[in-house]
């Protein structure tokens, strides 16, 4: 299996369309202690960040399947597959995750308005029940539908909600490191992330606790270009707190689909838009 | 990476495992870990800190994708297997078996689809320890299908839900089954089933459904057989089956139902019509048997994010359609009805459910006389059995989860303080696996007076275990 898929062309490719930024942020990162806009440049990497890793492309479909395994190794798995369509670069977004295993999960569906800076409108459907119900918007840091991965995971953290500094750029990554802005919010105390330099994707994030000991600890891999976006066809999260770990295996992704927006509405919870779920 | 070294014989080893293991339990048996090179050499510092960078592959690539597994069927097969057992926690008289639930239930659900057409069908075989029987329940055998690019609709047996309460209903008079639901059955199995044509039209502001369910369905409701109820006639609890005459003269006593419903922002607003039955016998037919009186209801509900929960309202008013004001107690008062409810997430993990829901009959003052009236109730059964001008209800709804979702404890309390009874529905739910979850939950019920409505069932409470299976 080919992991960390980079064809020279692409490399170079890439490397040219983010020259200008790759530039400044190693200029920065040489000297970022005597650097005076260090804040806005760290700030510029964060949020080239976020678009690879959220916002790749007008619009998107990827399935995905996890599998959950807990602290004494019983696995349960997840399938489902995610649509989304960006409302505004960096900004607001639909999401559309219908359900296909295990059975008890099987047609169930989340429709997500996120909005970054403010609650998303979440709603629910079950369709044992066919009861449609609308989600408070809650502690974005708790499980996502029994896995490691939390609901803010899936959908991006806002980046407004933490201080950056970059501590580190090595040949191929920035190490950068987080604290909250608002501690008492959140179950960390800070994390540290590796962007790599070439797809400004984040390949490993890991949580610390007061302590400063790490307890949670995400990673992609196996990124490979899909429609001209890097892409990781793996994640791996594990945490210590919770025991266990959860693998994310993605296929089928594509972009650019032209997802219409009315497929982002309650129609498609009772009746999922197949023309656009199936491949 | 070093992925494929060694993938064979631990792929080998793993499914020896799983077979010797025993997938009965549920309890997969993961493979001893890999020794892959080590992982990404930018991430996580030097040493990786002692985690485990393990990516496991072997395991993933011979475990199909869900949609691989069909096996040769033209249509997706799944279901469950369910062991239920109650027990009622008081000594009642009226029933020889001290359980109220003793059943094993096997549900078969096969769906797939040709072209546009999608199709559901979801049974089920119970072999019934209480009425000692085998039945077969149909719960839905239907057929969805769009017409054109706006209307989406569905044709045959299937489960109908709207509206905005929890667990009380005012717009949505499809048929509910109160036995399943007082007696600790999933609570999915509270929605009944109506067979019904329903269509929904997608317009650019409003959705529009309309469902018309060509022959009335009623409600399952306490009448004896597994449940006791007060007649206030006798002034006794009672398990006498009730027999209530159901209309049933095609196509004149059929039900529609109608929701017009539109978002503006995140703010929900509908519109409620439906024209039928009273779900629940309450009329006296000219033969004097007990029957269900024609019911007009119209309502509305709003429902958006507030502060940090979802805000619900909604509102109804049902009109009695038989209703005499020379002959009051031959059919139900008209009623509105009206519901507030506030839904959060108070700690991390816990969520809170608050409702305050009110009936009022609203001629209530020609019900008081026909009461007074009445030569066959004395006087202390007037005083009362006689319903209150004002019902109000409180509910609270209390769910904490742990372990990943996988245990979760809920309470759900009715509390009526103008009847001054309750009812109580703990619950624990532990989800061993995908396949195998155990549920444990009581309904526990008790009040002041022997008639009102939860006070009636006080003997009634019970204590109830499920195990299920799903495949």
């Amino acid at each position: 299996m080919a992991h960390e898929t980079k064809t020279p062309w692409v490399s170079l490719s890439l490397t040219l369309a983010l020259a200008a930024a790759t530039a400044t942020a190693t200029a920065t990162a040489s000297d970022h202690n005597h650097e005076p806009n260090h804040d806005r440049d760290v700030m510029e990497i964060v949020e080239r960040a976020n678009l690879a890793a959220y916002y790749a492309g007008a619009d998107g479909r990827s399935e995905a399947r996890m599998r959950i395994v807990d602290a004494r190794e019983r696995t349960q798995t997840r399938q489902f597959t995610i649509l989304r369509k960006d409302v505004e670069e960096g900004g607001k977004q639909h999401y559309l995750v219908v359900f296909s295993r295990p059975s008890e999960f099987r047609g169930v569906a989340f429709l997500v308005e996120k909005r970054p800076g403010d609650d998303d409108d979440r709603w629910l459907y079950l369709p044992d029940q066919d009861l449609e119900r609308r989600i408070a918007p809650g502690d974005k840091r708790t499980s996502f539908v029994g896995s490691h991965v939390f609901y803010e995971d899936v959908s991006g953290r806002d980046i407004q909600d933490d201080e950056y500094e970059l501590l580190e750029v090595t040949d191929d990554r920035y190490k950068i490191r987080a604290t909250p802005k608002e501690p008492g919010s959140v179950e960390f105390a800070a994390y540290t992330m590796w962007v790599d330099r070439e797809t400004y994707l984040p390949m490993t994030t890991e949580y610390e606790d007061a302590a400063g000991s790490v307890y949670r600890r995400m990673e992609s891999s196996q990124v490979e270009i899909i429609d001209g976006h890097p892409t990781p066809l793996r994640m791996r999260m594990e945490d210590h707190n919770m025991g266990g770990y959860t693998e994310v295996q993605f296929r089928g992704q594509e972009y650019d689909l032209g997802i219409p927006a009315s497929v982002f509405s309650q129609r498609s919870l009772r009746n999922p838009p197949r023309e656009w779920l199936g491949r | 990476m070093a992925a494929g070294t060694g993938e064979r014989p631990q792929r080998q080893l793993r499914a020896a495992l799983l077979l010797a293991a025993g997938m009965v339990t549920g309890v997969a048996v993961a493979a001893a870990p890999a020794t892959h090179a080590e992982w990404g050499a930018n991430g996580g510092d030097d040493g990786n800190n002692g985690w485990d960078n393990d990516w496991e592959d072997n395991g993933w690539d011979d475990d199909p994708w869900g949609d691989e597994e069909a096996g040769g069927l033209p249509f997706e097969l799944s279901g469950f297997a369910e062991l239920a057992g109650g027990y009622r926690t008081r000594d009642h008289e009226l029933f020889d078996k001290r359980y109220h639930l003793a059943e094993a239930r096997l549900r078969l659900e096969a769906r797939g689809d040709w072209r546009r057409f999608d199709y559901r069908v979801r049974a089920d075989a119970v072999a019934d320890g209480v009425t000692d029987e085998l039945r077969g329940e149909l719960r839905e055998a239907r057929l969805s299908f769009p017409v054109g690019e706006r209307l989406d609709m569905r044709l045959g047996r299937q489960v109908l839900a709207w509206g905005t309460g929890d667990l009380l209903f005012i717009n949505d008079l499809f048929p509910k089954d109160f036995q399943s639901f007082l007696t600790g059955r999933d609570e999915d199995y509270l929605q009944g089933p109506s067979d019904a044509v329903r269509g929904t039209w997608y317009g650019e502001q409003v959705t529009l459904d309309l469902v018309w369910t060509p022959l009335f369905a009623p409600d399952t409701y306490p009448e004896g057989e597994r449940l006791s109820y007060f007649n206030p006639r006798s002034g006794e609890q009672v398990v006498d089956r009730l027999r209530a005459e159901e209309p049933d003269d095609f196509p004149n006593d059929g039900e529609l139902a109608a929701q017009l419903r539109t978002r503006i922002g995140g703010t929900e607003l509908a519109g409620y019509f439906y024209r039928g039955f009273f779900p629940q016998p309450g009329s006296v037919t000219e033969a004097d048997r007990l029957t269900h009186g024609r019911l007009n209801a119209f309502g509305a509900s709003l429902r958006d994010r507030l502060g940090p929960g979802i805000v619900n309202a909604e509102i109804g008013y049902y009109h009695s359609v038989d209703y005499d004001s020379s002959a009051p107690q031959r059919a139900p008062n008209s009623e509105a009805r009206l519901l507030l409810g506030y839904t959060w997430e108070a700690i991390t993990h816990l969520d809170v459910g608050l409702q305050y829901y009110v009936e009022w009959l609203q001629e209530y003052d020609e019900l008081k006389a026909a009461w007074q009236g009445d030569e066959n109730l004395d006087n202390a059964q007037e005083d009362d059995y006689r319903p209150d001008e004002f019902r109000h209800l409180l509910t609270a709804r209390l769910t904490y989860s742990m372990w990943r979702d996988n245990l979760t404890a809920s309470l759900f309390t009715f509390y009526s303080p103008s009847d001054n009874d309750y009812y109580l529905r703990p619950s624990l739910r532990y989800r061993a696996s995908d396949a195998l979850t155990y549920s444990l939950g009581g309904n526990f019920f008790g009040g002041d007076h022997a008639h009102t409505f939860f006070g009636q069932f006080t003997e009634d409470s019970n204590l109830y275990a499920r195990l299920r299976y799903r495949f």
